[in-house]
């Protein structure tokens, strides 16, 4: 699968003002841009995501009503015997700010896997992907390299 | 804090955040991220860990929020790169340090932005070097 790019997974909501001041309130981040309509308004053109929730406003929901889970991350359908992640590190640029209302997708691609390795959490490998994320208008709005580890914990037999 | 104003080598406030359950249950929940061991303490010790821990997502935006604390409303993350070399566990605290370490002109583009580069370093109440980040902000020049 090293290579392969997915298809657009769409987020299935604009992003929200609601989902914005939770995460916020979850950082303790007073930061106007998230808060406060107006200033945002006039320094972004609108509430601010923070940069840090992207990865979660592409998150598929946990359960929806069809009993067809949406599609999950690329690292975890690539063909491995490892049931846990664990993210190891991440690089991210972000081109524009994401602001409320923004539709979003991403597109990603498995950069590399590493042979099998033992760690103190298990066996199992390093996956890096690579995902572009895109406003509705097709503006890319930021990048990211993520690496995670996909195992099988220790403590599983 | 305009770009003029930033000093290299300029030290960031530390900043503690003591990071209770309540918190690592919101983490998953607002990060819509539900892998056990930001929920579930069971989970969590059956695979080696004290109990849930927060995610990437938490410690990310802790980096931003102390970055952008220092910039000032008007300043933007650009970039962000970490590392996850150990958790942060409900009960821990998220210690951040962290320092300027450059500034920068990019003119590549169709205007000059005003880059600071920080290095933003997560440890936890014991000390231990969680989750070292390097974060390029964008300011008004």
């Amino acid at each position: 699968m090293v290579g392969t790019r997915t298809e657009p997974r769409f987020a299935g909501t604009a992003v929200s003002g609601a989902r914005i001041q939770h995460f916020a309130s979850m950082v303790r981040d007073p930061n106007p841009s998230y808060w406060d309509v107006d200033f945002a308004r006039s320094a972004w053109g609108g509430l601010v995501a923070p940069p840090a929730l992207l990865i979660g406003l592409l998150m598929p929901p946990p359960w929806v009503p069809n009993g067809q889970p949406p599609t999950a991350s690329i690292a975890v359908r690539v063909p491995l015997p490892g049931t846990a992640i664990i993210n190891a590190s991440n690089d991210a640029e972000f081109l524009l700010p994401v602001v409320e209302g923004d539709m979003l997708s991403v597109v990603e691609e498995v950069g590399s896997v590493s042979p099998e390795k033992k760690t103190r959490v298990g066996t199992g490998h390093f996956i890096e992907t690579l995902e572009t994320y895109y406003r509705g208008d097709g503006a890319v709005v930021a990048r990211c390299t993520n690496s995670l580890f996909r195992f099988s914990p220790a403590g599983d037999r | 804090m305009t770009w003029d104003e930033v000093t290299v080598q300029a030290q960031l406030p530390e900043v503690a955040d003591r990071i209770s359950y309540e918190r690592v249950v919101m983490n998953a929940g607002t990060t819509w991220d539900y892998v056990p061991w930001h929920f579930d303490p069971e989970y969590a010790k059956e695979h080696g860990h004290p109990t849930i821990f927060v995610n990437t997502m938490h410690l990310a935006g802790f980096i931003d929020r102390i970055a952008t604390d220092f910039g000032g409303p008007y300043s933007r993350v650009v970039r962000r790169k970490v590392s996850l070399l150990g958790s942060i566990y409900a009960g821990d605290s998220m210690v951040a340090r962290g320092r300027v370490t450059g500034k920068r002109v990019d003119a590549s583009g169709d205007a000059p932005r005003y880059l600071v580069d920080l290095e933003i370093s997560i440890f936890n109440q014991r000390d231990e070097l969680c989750c070292p980040a390097e974060v390029t902000l964008e300011l008004r020049g």
